[in-house]
């Protein structure tokens, strides 16, 4: 009950965020909402089936140039349909790339998906008549019916919206037969394979589910930021994504949406240091895995158990850190 | 007091701030800021132009009483050239920081990524150190660095005419600095009815540019162009003295014309042609170069003088320049208004400097060439209208 009561206080005052805080923390949400999109895509992939991704950000910049090309030569088609269009796309994009890497694992996979991240940022450097390369794109902005969702109310509505129908999918699917196949496969592929889960299926699968909330990310993303080139789509954005779910707590929903939170608020708070930026984050990354090897939530878990525990805080820290 | 009540009156202070004076203006103050690159490839241009640079003059106007009895305060953030990073700075600066004007951001894509939103806030984009010709006819923007196509034009103009060159080829990077000096360098060459016999493009950080270098080579061009970052323009010289490629001319394009190249090639440089767009910042003995250094070894006596930071001083300086005319009652509009009206002013860096309604502050260049490690200058200004 007190964990509803809870959720219905955070929905409350998510609702309530643009009335409330300043516009730039609205804008600042939306962030965190999109980034929250992509970290749980990323999770299911690679915190449930075990396969690590460096390339998240090429299928963010699918999602995100197929949104603005599509709001570019198709307006009429309201924002809800262009955001679907960008994910479907995208996770086709994650199936084809899904099936050829079946066959690598560990560091191989984590290969094959970088490489996936340069391709694609060549490929929108070549493609300049469609994506007009490195000029960049400006993305129009998208409409509801008529309705032009130009503010950063409405923008933040929408990205509310989208996250909240997302992450319930997110939970759904993850305590579904669907999400029990990705976590057996994650513990053993071979004892996975025993019990009759079609391994080969499901980790396809798991690259076009994460591949289409990647790309409704990128659909949000286009008319978050108004603007697309292809140096936003660099490495360092697919490492920020690996680092948003292995801070948050791999395999873990609201660890994702923890994790993107926090590291979209820290390196926005960061940027005032101008060069110690990369130094600070670093720092503070190298220190949560050192003392919350389990990420935030399993920090946090950890924590409610010691609370809870008969014994109260006598318990010897370290068997509560196991 | 409950944290509800406490939003409400933040609400209503927000909503009471516009109906106050000029944003970033206050009777003591004036706020600049900017997103840069502090990390990424371009951080140490980023961190010379800022920190040495437009806070070098900032600390020198300050410490003679201001602009108009106010202190300039800076604030800069690094966006390590992404432009979603640049976007929310920017809308970090404008918002939260409330700055009066942008000043001095770099690169071309974190800057455009923001003109919009500039735009339609009323801020003033001032000087942006980036040479497309996208930032042209934004009401609120003033070009910093002389525009790739008028860079082209005086090279073109300049190796055609007095120079009589007929073949060129170019070495360029694979973006869009790199295309848009292409782009002129075609249009102006078919203006002398010529074209370029052959273009090698590298990717931007690639460092190997051996196969680039053997082709142009077979294409036999008298010159070639190298626009490209020091790294791949030194890459390209010490490339070209292995192989022994000599009976051709390399010209560097003026965002390449800096010391940093000369001293990454060594004496692979020598001989090396190109468009400086600033006065030698180590040698130059006009008056406003020997107060630029002097200002440097009085504030920041660590920190060797270069292009960069002076960019960034001359920036501050053309800002202070028009914050000055605008007076006392100092607005948005009216810098705007008193920017426009500057007409033949003289920095002591540059030529006289007159800025019409089209808004560009520089359209200046003149040639050099490298004789014993340093830039010799070989002609006067060269005009680009």
């Amino acid at each position: 009950m007190r964990v509803r009561a809870a959720l219905a206080g955070l929905m409350l005052i998510l609702l309530v965020w643009p009335w409330m805080a300043p516009r730039y923390f609205v804008f600042l949400a939306s962030l965190v909402l999109v980034n929250a999109v992509v970290a749980i895509g990323l999770n299911l992939l690679s915190g449930y089936t075990n396969q690590l991704s460096f390339g998240h950000a090429g299928f963010l910049a699918i999602g995100a140039y197929t949104a603005a090309l599509l709001t570019l030569h198709a307006p009429a088609i309201p924002v809800v349909a262009t955001l679907m269009l960008a994910g479907l796309v995208t996770a086709i994009v994650g199936l084809a790339f899904g099936v050829p890497c079946l066959r690598l694992s560990g560091l191989y996979l984590a290969m094959a998906t970088l490489a996936f991240g340069f391709v694609i940022v060549e490929a929108i450097l070549n493609l300049g008549a469609l994506t007009r390369g490195a000029d960049g794109l400006s993305v129009p902005v998208a409409r509801l019916g008529a309705w032009p969702l130009a503010s950063d109310t409405a923008r933040y509505y929408l990205a509310l919206a989208v996250t909240v129908v997302l992450v319930a999918g997110a939970m759904n699917l993850t305590r579904s037969r669907v999400g029990r196949a990705f976590l057996a496969i994650r513990e053993s592929e071979i004892a996975a394979q025993a019990s009759g889960v079609p391994v080969a299926l499901y980790k396809t699968l798991a690259f076009g589910v994460s591949a289409f909330y990647t790309g409704v990310a990128g659909g949000l993303f286009a008319f978050l930021v108004g603007f697309l080139s292809p140096d936003a789509f660099d490495v360092f954005l697919s490492v920020d994504f690996v680092v948003m779910i292995i801070l948050g707590g791999l395999g873990s929903v609201p660890g994702s949406i923890v994790g993107a939170a926090v590291v979209t608020v820290l390196n926005d708070a960061l940027a005032a240091f101008q060069n110690y930026r990369p130094l600070i984050f670093g720092a503070i990354l190298i220190a949560c895995m050192l003392f919350m090897p389990g990420g935030i939530t399993g920090a946090v878990r950890a924590l409610a158990r010691r609370v809870t525990a008969p014994s109260g805080g006598r318990s010897c820290p370290s068997s509560s850190a196991a | 007091m409950p944290f509800v009540i406490r939003c409400l009156i933040a609400v209503a202070l927000l909503a009471a701030a516009p109906a106050a004076a000029q944003q970033g203006v206050s009777d003591t103050e004036i706020v600049l800021g900017g997103s840069n690159s502090f990390s990424g490839p371009l951080a140490f241009t980023g961190e010379q132009a800022t920190k040495f640079g437009v806070d070098l003059y900032v600390r020198v106007v300050n410490d003679a009483g201001g602009i108009n009895g106010r202190k300039i305060r800076t604030v800069f953030y690094d966006d390590g050239y992404r432009p979603q990073d640049a976007v929310a700075n920017t809308r970090k600066l404008v918002e939260q920081d409330g700055i009066f004007a942008v000043i001095a951001p770099q690169g071309t894509p974190p800057v455009v990524a923001t003109l919009d939103y500039l735009g339609q806030n009323k801020v003033p984009l001032l000087f942006p150190f980036q040479g497309s010709p996208i930032v042209r006819g934004h009401r609120y923007v003033f070009s910093g660095m002389t525009l790739y196509d008028r860079q082209s034009k005086m090279m073109i103009d300049y190796l055609v005419g007095p120079r009589k060159y007929k073949t060129f080829a170019a070495i360029y990077q694979d973006d869009e600095y790199g295309k848009a000096f292409l782009t002129a360098f075609e249009k102006d060459l078919a203006r002398h009815n010529l074209k370029l016999t052959a273009t090698e493009p590298v990717k931007r950080g690639a460092t190997d540019v051996s196969a680039q270098v053997a082709k142009l080579q077979a294409a036999k061009p008298q010159v070639t162009f190298l626009v490209l970052t020091p790294g791949a323009g030194a890459q390209t010289l010490k490339e070209r003295q292995k192989i022994g490629w000599t009976d051709t001319l390399m010209v560097s394009s003026g965002p390449l014309t800096d010391e940093r190249y000369l001293a990454l090639a060594g004496d692979a440089a020598e001989g090396v042609e190109g468009l400086s767009l600033w006065p030698d910042p180590v040698t130059s003995d006009l008056a406003g170069m020997k107060a630029y250094r002097e200002a440097m070894q009085k504030y920041f006596p660590k920190n060797e003088p270069n292009r960069y930071s002076l960019s960034g001083y001359f920036a501050a300086m053309l800002f202070t320049e028009g914050a000055k005319r605008a007076g006392r009652g100092l607005t948005r509009e009216n810098l705007i208004t008193s920017l426009e009206g500057i007409k033949g002013w003289d920095s002591g860096i540059l030529p006289p400097i007159t800025i019409g309604s089209d808004h560009e502050t520089q359209r200046q260049g003149f040639w050099v060439k490298v004789d014993k490690g340093r830039f010799q200058q070989l002609t006067e200004w060269l005009k680009s209208d």
